[in-house]
């Protein structure tokens, strides 16, 4: 057993580094989203405001990119779960020689840089890109399909680049279901496809619950993959941040931006615990 | 309510022999137990059986219904697993439901049959619970009701008490039995423990290495052991090496080191032939004296007592060591180290065969 003060002091390195290179400049911008930004001079001496925050909801194009994120962060999130669980399943409970190749195939992407990812999706999805070319060489389509600069850029480069979270996750949760519950489900008349949907999916829900919130976190905080599919026009909130700041010079703007893309974060991690504890009945 | 019938049932793993050629009929009613080290093959049987592992060669048949390819939900069995094996995410009413509602019962019937189901093991106070909230004897008795709800044709039990402390343990065994009895529905148990299978079954069945070495009623598996294995394995053995001095129908006599010569009445060697003796501790009577004429005499070396029996290690002549097992109270029940004693060995638990065939 670990004692309450040891545990204290093993938690401590990680705890001062996070304190001091996380928590504390996150609360020294909490003022900053509080203030006025005067174009070409700064923030404004002594003056507090809420209208960071309101325009927020107010805002038309604010609202837009808000929705745009969550539906990315869904999209992807869904796509990673459809496309994960069948593998992560074959990974399981697949013969033991394939296992490990086939975690080295998942995980393999993951050694590539970032950038030359998103790169190779360009050289893929671009208007003369490989797939639109081919597509026209075939006579399928008159003129380029549009891949890039919009959600079905971004939906496609996010979900090969997170794919491997929702996976790992997964087959960890799925090795976790005893294959004797399965096995009594079976004996008492459940089919294969019933022993699925009423023990296996449930039993490995603290995995789906896991990968999806990691995979919706990671997606509607990525910047590189968003910026370099979705061009300059086609924004989310980390793009739209990284520009208040670095463009428009509105660090308040982009605090109180960077802070409703944090509690949305929370929101949802929130609601998806409930939801699928009332769903597998896990406390 | 249905006889088990297996037809030469034969698997293999990767080219080793796991069963081999097993045949054996339960008779409708009949609780049959399958007893062997690990590793012999029952739970294999029992696994093809239930239809999760499917046998390379032989039949399976329940009643007259040739089951050997039908997948495991459609066999009418109740499977009980030495790990419970309950649902953790439902409750122990659904639990129980679970089988029911897999065949169509609904409404007044399910909620009527639960509760019976229920009741039959004690648990109706239990039924809004979940799993992780009842003691490991809870938990199995649920698993026992689930198993029983949708009147399975045959039970199966793979190892059911081996989770449960030795107290817990005795008494599921009287309450399995009378469960048992009760519903008389067909049972195979499968177990490594010799207590359990001899004292439950009507007939049990000994497997070793895939092999069955004998299909019988628990008196004649532990008075009439067909095989050295089967002598070797049931009971608590001496296992000594010796030799054949002569024979005499079945039985005939063993010489233990220099001198000792012992009757046997199970002597499965030719005369003369070097082989592995099995003396039961519980067949070696003790008591205080000197040698007189041909008993045997020895000295005292180790006591342990465990409760209701008493076992002695006793040096004989030749650095020959017996262990002898005895009540612990009566006359010569506290014999301390060092005590000079005399032994009466009952022939028919004295066995000899040759070395392989008990290994």
């Amino acid at each position: 057993m670990i004692r309450y003060r040891h545990g204290i002091m093993l938690l401590a390195p990680l705890a001062l580094v996070l304190a001091g290179f996380f928590l504390l400049p996150v609360v020294m911008m909490l003022p900053t989203s509080f203030r006025e930004y005067v174009p070409g001079l700064g923030l404004a001496p002594g003056v507090w405001t809420l209208e960071n925050y309101t325009r927020i909801i107010t805002d038309d194009y604010y609202r837009e990119v808000i929705w745009r994120t969550l539906g990315l962060g869904l999209f992807v999130t869904l796509a990673c779960l459809l496309l994960g669980y069948p593998l992560a399943y074959l990974i399981a409970r697949g013969p033991e020689r394939w296992r490990v190749p086939l975690i080295l195939l998942v995980v393999f992407p993951m050694l590539l840089n970032l950038v030359v990812r998103s790169f190779g999706w360009i050289a893929l999805l671009a208007n003369r890109g490989l797939v639109n070319n081919l597509l026209t060489e075939l006579g399928l389509i008159a003129s380029p399909l549009k891949l890039m600069f919009n959600l079905t850029g971004l939906m496609i480069g996010l979900t090969h680049i997170y794919l491997p979270f929702m996976v790992l996750m997964l087959v960890a949760a799925i090795r976790n279901v005893p294959r004797d519950v399965e096995a009594a489900a079976a004996t008492l008349g459940s089919s294969r496809a019933h022993v699925f949907a009423a023990v296996t999916l449930p039993l490995s829900a603290p995995g789906i619950l896991a990968g999806s919130i990691l995979v919706f976190v990671l997606t509607i905080s990525a910047l590189v993959t968003p910026r370099m599919l979705g061009g300059p026009t086609f924004k989310v909130m980390a793009t739209l941040i990284y520009d208040e700041y670095m463009q428009l010079l509105d660090w308040p703007s982009g605090s109180a931006l960077s802070f409703a893309l944090t509690f949305m974060a929370i929101g949802v991690i929130w609601l998806s615990s409930r939801l699928t504890r009332n769903w597998a009945g896990m406390a | 309510m249905s006889s088990l019938t297996f037809d030469r049932l034969g698997k293999s793993y990767s080219g080793a022999i796991v069963v081999s050629d097993v045949s054996m009929t339960i008779k409708e009613g009949e609780f049959v137990s399958l007893l062997g080290p690990s590793g012999c093959g029952k739970t294999t049987i029992l696994r093809m059986v239930a239809g999760l592992v499917e046998p390379d060669r032989g039949r399976i048949l329940i009643g007259d219904e040739d089951v050997t390819a039908l997948p495991p939900n459609r066999r009418g069995l109740g499977l009980v697993f030495q790990s419970y094996a309950l649902f953790p995410h439902l409750t122990v009413f659904e639990n129980v439901a679970f089988g029911l509602r897999r065949r169509k019962v609904t409404g007044a019937e399910l909620d009527k049959r639960v509760r019976e189901a229920l009741a039959l093991v004690r648990l109706d106070a239990f039924a809004a619970r979940y799993p992780r909230q009842l003691s490991g004897g809870q938990q199995q008795r649920v698993a026992i009701a689930r198993a029983l709800a949708p009147r399975p044709r045959v039970l199966l039990f793979d190892e059911p008490l081996s989770n449960l402390d030795a107290q817990l343990r005795d008494e599921m065994q009287i309450e399995l039995k009378r469960l048992q009895r009760g519903l008389g529905i067909t049972t195979l148990f499968v177990t490594h423990d010799q207590g359990e299978a001899l004292s439950m079954s009507d007939r049990v069945g000994v497997m070793a290495k895939g092999v069955m070495q004998q299909f019988a009623t628990p008196e004649d598996i532990y008075h009439r052991p067909a095989t050295g294995f089967v002598a070797g394995f049931i009971g608590k053995p001496n296992r000594l090496s010796g030799q054949v001095v002569s024979r005499n129908g079945a039985g005939g006599s063993v010489r233990l080191g220099a001198s000792l010569i012992l009757p046997a009445a199970h002597v499965d060697a030719v005369e003369g032939a070097m082989v592995d003796v099995v003396i039961r501790q519980e067949a070696v009577g003790l008591r205080r004296g000197r040698a007189e004429s041909d008993a045997l005499a020895g000295v005292v070396a180790l006591r342990s007592f465990s409760g209701p029996r008493v076992q002695y290690v006793v040096k004989l002549t030749d650095d020959v060591e017996l262990v002898a097992e005895a009540p612990s109270s009566g006359p010569d029940s506290a014999l301390a180290i060092g005590s000079k004693v005399l032994l009466a060995i009952d022939p028919l638990a004295v066995f000899a065969m040759t070395a392989e065939a008990i290994a």
